[in-house]
């Protein structure tokens, strides 16, 4: 069983990925804001970390920059889903250190895809 | 003869003979002298030494003599060979020496001496010497002894002896020759000083016949020249046979004294002569004084002349122009008063005349004498009896002449005119003709000034132009130069100071000192890169750069100018584009938060969608999601409107549809659909009315809370109560919504009402929204005639504020109940589409007029002649009738019981300009919301007032 930590601060979205993933036998741990995922994250190690890019406390891009610090257990994938679809947004994240980028509205079947990809890959 | 000729002719050849001939004879005489010093020394030096070598030789004769007999002496003594050998040694040495006194010898008595020295050297070694030699070796010493006793001996003795007088004669010679050479030397003396004394007898000789010869006659001519000079007769005693300077000089003054007899008599004639010439001059120098006189007094009035127009061209202000010219002309034509007034200007100047006077002849110069300059254009003058003031202490009758000139134009118009007076002297036509070229002077001048003030007052509009335009403008020239600026530009760089600002300031001072108030560094690059596309007239680049102090944006463009000479000039534009800058930054933050703000719910509609078609999923969870897919769009929905809502804010075409609305109610209902949203809140709805009536859209008021009252709910996420008050006084009505949540910070409160505005910190970053809501809120109730406060306190809640202007009832019950006969007013309504009419004539009885509806003009002047309306609503194109709109206008107008009739104009036709020339009171142009003719009518009726006010039956 796979562990994955949803920080998203709209509950309908996280409602709909955390069905989504916890249908496929996904364990997935659900924060609101900034400081919660960052609650988690020194609590736990995850396989994947999906992080929205616009969130209260800390947003997507502070939060990384914490995991790379150091500051969390270990290291993970992390996945950044953004509504800025800009290039040179994406770029940002990616330079930043997400290692993958998913643009916001996304489909989540093709979501659910891609994070089976990547937590088979690890 | 012909070399004493030479000599005789000449002076200074005879004296250099003279001086030569000396000069030789003291050569030659020394010369010899000299020479016989020189050959007795060198006589006697010679002597000398002839007879020191002959001593010597003799006393080395002697010595090796003496030398030998030892020997021998120490031989026979000894019996030692080798002394007897080394005297027989010594023979030949002996030998040679007497050889050499026989060489030396002079005399005969010493050629004896040396005879007998050989002889006497051929005796001891020719018969002694070996005689001994021979007796010793045979051991005859007895012989030897005998030997030494007889002659011999006595013959050595003597010899020496000999030897030694010959010496010491040698001597005594010696000493005699010394003698010899003193005696001589004195000789030589002797006949050196006799010498001298015949040398100096020479030149005093000389002297002698020089002084004879050269200085007496000169004496003489001196003498005779001075008597000469002195007038009186003189007579020359030089031999007039010298053929030398001195007789040609006593020819020649001869000959001078008898021309300078002759020249005296001459002169004493001519004498005579010029004295009666100088008479003659004596007259021509008088006349010639007068011509003098004559010449100054012209050159004083050039020199008058010319000061005028110096004085008329150095100034170019009028006043100072006007009074050179009056009181230099005054001078110039020696006037004792005078005036020159222009003709189109109220400018004057005024010589010698009191105020009086000139206010006088100002106010009569139209109908006075003046007149007749404007007529002939020409100068005349006039002669009167002087005044009683002008006569001082005289009594009989004097005159007074008068001057008019006119000045004109070189468009032969009469610019100024001037008048002088002067007593008793009246002006020729020649002083005439001169005046009136002054006065074209004059003319010249005054359009100089003319001309600079235009150009001045053209030159003040265009800075005036330039100081009114909101941009900062500057003109530089080809070196960078600034050549003129507006003030804008200076109080954008705080140059208020400086009189004249930034000009006059070169390209590197004005440049540094904008780019020292300038963030950045890229303004200079930036403003050369601008100009020099503007200069090469590419593609127009434009910069914007940020003030340090006011942090204003400002936009920089350039343009050049070609000005007449070819000359380049290069013009710089700064606009403040601040604002737009704020808003552009604003609407691009914005539209990343709009981006954001309709991802979010579209992602969940497709997700879920994508779920709901694409899995088997079970009932309740299809229900659920099929809600949420519902929500999400709604809250779509809402955010299109509110951007729709800002949008058409924006563009000022929001429409508000005011009736007289209820706030109580929509309060209420609003409320109602809030709680539904929340579990954590409570609401509490406190109102001392039970009615509010303002005048709105009723619509548009309930977004104004249902946006008030979600923003209490969203911005208070850990609940708590919201409370709402309504109350009144007789001017307004008064709500406030009162929150306990995070409230604001103080920093935000001026910008919360502003369009796109988020309040920025971390606690509100859960809450999403558009910077929209507040904005629209405070666009509408700005729109009902209300306002909006907030008061908050930062992290325990706001309170917003509303106020509208109060509604009174009674007029609204009557209002809605439609009862509208109190207004009393009448209205006609012309109008041929009947939908429409019935439309605007409800409108009308909403708003409590009497109407009547006609669907023709003529029908509704037929039935005006009975009644005559308050006011008419007009349609233009009236197709049932062969009258339209405007015949009916003009009909109207043109009768004097209708004319003051208020025509509202109601038509499709745009043509505002003639219906308005034809007197329309308003003019509406379909389609146009029936409400706002209802308050046209009403708020010309009700400010036309009387009518109305008189026909209200209380």
């Amino acid at each position: 069983m796979k562990r994955i930590l949803l920080a998203e601060d709209e509950a309908v979205l996280r409602m709909l990925i955390v069905d989504t993933l916890e249908d496929e036998d996904f364990i997935v741990d659900e924060a609101a804001d900034g400081q919660e995922a960052l609650d988690y994250l020194k609590l736990e190690k995850y396989d994947l970390v999906i992080l929205d890019y616009m969130m209260p406390v800390y947003t997507g891009l502070e939060l990384i920059e914490k995991i790379k610090a150091g500051e969390t257990l270990g290291h993970s994938k992390i996945l950044m889903l953004s509504a800025k679809s800009q290039a040179y947004e994406q770029e940002r994240i990616l330079l930043a250190g997400a290692d993958y980028f998913m643009e916001k509205p996304f489909s989540p079947l093709k979501l659910l895809e891609k994070i089976e990809e990547i937590v088979n890959e690890a | 003869m012909r070399l004493s000729n030479y000599f005789r002719n000449s002076l200074s050849r005879q004296v250099i003979l003279l001086i030569s001939a000396c000069l030789i004879f003291g050569l030659f005489g020394t010369a010899i002298l000299f020479f016989l010093q020189q050959n007795l020394n060198h006589q006697y030096i010679e002597n000398r030494k002839v007879l020191v070598e002959k001593r010597k030789t003799i006393n080395t004769i002697y010595d090796e003599y003496n030398a030998v007999f030892l020997d021998i002496r120490g031989y026979v003594a000894s019996n030692n060979p080798q002394m007897m050998e080394r005297a027989r040694g010594k023979e030949k040495g002996i030998r040679a020496l007497i050889s050499v006194l026989e060489r030396d010898s002079v005399n005969i008595s010493e050629i004896s001496d040396y005879r007998e020295m050989v002889e006497f050297s051929d005796y001891y070694f020719g018969d002694v010497l070996p005689n001994i030699i021979t007796n010793y070796e045979n051991g005859n010493h007895t012989e030897i002894l005998d030997l030494a006793n007889t002659e011999t001996t006595m013959k050595v003795e003597r010899f020496l002896k000999d030897t030694k007088a010959k010496s010491s004669a040698l001597d005594n010679q010696l000493a005699k020759n010394v003698v010899e050479l003193s005696k001589n030397q004195s000789n030589l003396q002797l006949i050196f000083i006799g010498f001298i004394v015949l040398f100096l007898l020479l030149v005093q000789y000389i002297i002698r016949m020089i002084f004879r010869n050269i200085g007496k006659p000169l004496i003489d001519f001196s003498f005779a020249a001075n008597e000469i000079a002195a007038g009186r007769e003189a007579v020359i005693h030089v031999d007039p046979k010298r053929k030398d300077e001195l007789g040609m000089l006593s020819v020649a003054f001869q000959k001078m004294v008898e021309s300078i007899q002759e020249k005296e008599q001459g002169l004493v004639a001519q004498n005579e002569e010029l004295i009666a010439q100088q008479d003659e001059l004596h007259a021509q120098q008088h006349e010639l004084e007068v011509t003098l006189e004559n010449l100054r007094l012209h050159e004083q009035k050039l020199t008058r002349r010319n000061e005028l127009i110096h004085s008329i061209s150095n100034t170019l202000n009028k006043k100072e122009v006007l009074q050179s010219v009056v009181q230099n002309m005054c001078k110039l034509i020696g006037a004792d008063r005078g005036i020159i007034k222009l003709v189109e200007e109220d400018a004057y100047a005024a010589f010698g005349l009191t105020q009086i006077g000139i206010d006088r002849f100002i106010r009569f110069m139209d109908i006075g004498l003046v007149q007749r300059l404007f007529e002939t254009k020409q100068a005349f003058t006039l002669k009167r009896e002087q005044e009683i003031e002008e006569k001082g202490y005289h009594e009989n009758i004097n005159y007074s002449y008068d001057l008019y000139l006119p000045v004109l134009s070189s468009s032969h118009k009469v610019e100024a005119i001037m008048v002088f007076s002067r007593y008793g002297n009246n002006f020729s036509d020649k002083d005439l003709s001169e005046y009136e070229a002054l006065a074209r002077q004059i003319a010249i001048s005054l359009e100089k000034i003319k001309m600079y003030e235009a150009t001045e007052s053209n030159r003040n509009l265009n800075q005036d132009i330039l100081n009114a335009v909101q941009e900062g403008i500057q003109l530089i020239d080809q070196n960078g130069k600034m050549i003129q600026v507006n003030q804008r530009l200076n109080s954008i760089f705080n140059q208020k100071q400086l009189i004249n600002g930034l000009i006059g300031l070169s390209w590197t001072e004005w440049s540094s000192l904008m780019a020292e108030q300038i963030e950045g560094d890229t303004f200079l690059v930036n403003l050369k890169k601008a100009i020099e596309s503007a200069v090469n007239a590419e593609e127009e680049q434009s910069f914007v750069y940020c003030k340090k102090d006011t942090k204003q944006i400002m936009k920089v463009y350039a343009k050049t100018i070609y000005h007449g000479d070819d000359s380049l000039r290069t013009i710089l534009v700064h606009r403040d584009i601040t604002k737009e800058y704020e808003v552009d930054q604003m609407k691009s933050e914005f539209v990343s938060t709009v981006s954001h703000e309709l991802r979010t719910p579209l992602a969940s509609v497709l997700g879920f969608t994508e779920l709901l078609l694409n899995k088997k999923l079970k009932p309740e969870r299809k229900m659920k999601y099929l809600q949420t897919i519902y929500n999400e769009a709604n809250r779509l929905t809402l955010l299109i409107n509110d951007f729709l809502d800002v949008q058409r804010m924006e563009s000022g075409k929001q429409t508000y549809e005011k009736k007289y609305v209820d706030l109580y109610p929509i309060i209420e209902t609003t409320i109602e659909h809030q709680k539904v949203n929340t579990t954590l809140h409570h609401f509490v709805f406190k109102s001392g009315v039970h009615q509010s009536i303002i005048f709105g859209d009723k619509s548009k008021l309930e977004q104004v809370f249902t946006n008030l009252l979600s923003n209490s709910i969203k911005y208070s996420p850990n609940g708590g109560n919201v409370t709402v008050r309504i109350n009144e006084n007789p001017e307004s009505v008064f709500i406030e919504i009162e929150d306990e949540g995070l409230g604001i910070p103080n920093d935000a409160i001026p910008h919360l009402f502003q369009k796109f505005y988020r309040v920025d910190n971390s606690d509100h970053r859960r809450i999403g929204g558009t910077g929209l809501g507040l904005a629209i809120v405070e666009e509408i109730v700005k729109a009902s005639g209300g306002k909006i406060t907030v008061e908050s306190e930062y992290g325990k809640g706001s309170v917003f504020k509303l106020e509208f202007p109060r509604v009174i009832t009674r007029e609204l019950t009557k209002q809605t109940e439609g009862i509208s006969s109190d207004l009393n007013y009448n209205i006609i309504v012309i109008e041929d589409d009947l939908s429409l009419a019935e439309l605007l004539k409800l409108e009308l009885l909403d708003s409590g007029f009497h109407v009547s509806y006609f669907s023709s003009g003529s029908q509704a002047l037929e039935q005006m002649k009975t009644a005559a309306p308050d006011a008419i609503v007009l349609d233009i194109l009236l197709e049932e009738d062969e009258m339209d709109g405007w015949s009916v206008m003009k009909e109207l107008k043109g009768n004097e019981r209708f004319k003051h009739i208020p025509i509202f104009v109601s038509t499709a036709l745009d043509e505002k300009e003639q219906g308005f020339s034809l007197g329309a009171q308003e003019y509406l142009v379909k389609p146009y919301q029936p409400s706002q003719l209802s308050k046209v009518i009403m708020h010309t009726l009700l400010s036309n007032g009387k009518q109305g006010q008189i026909l209200v039956p209380e």
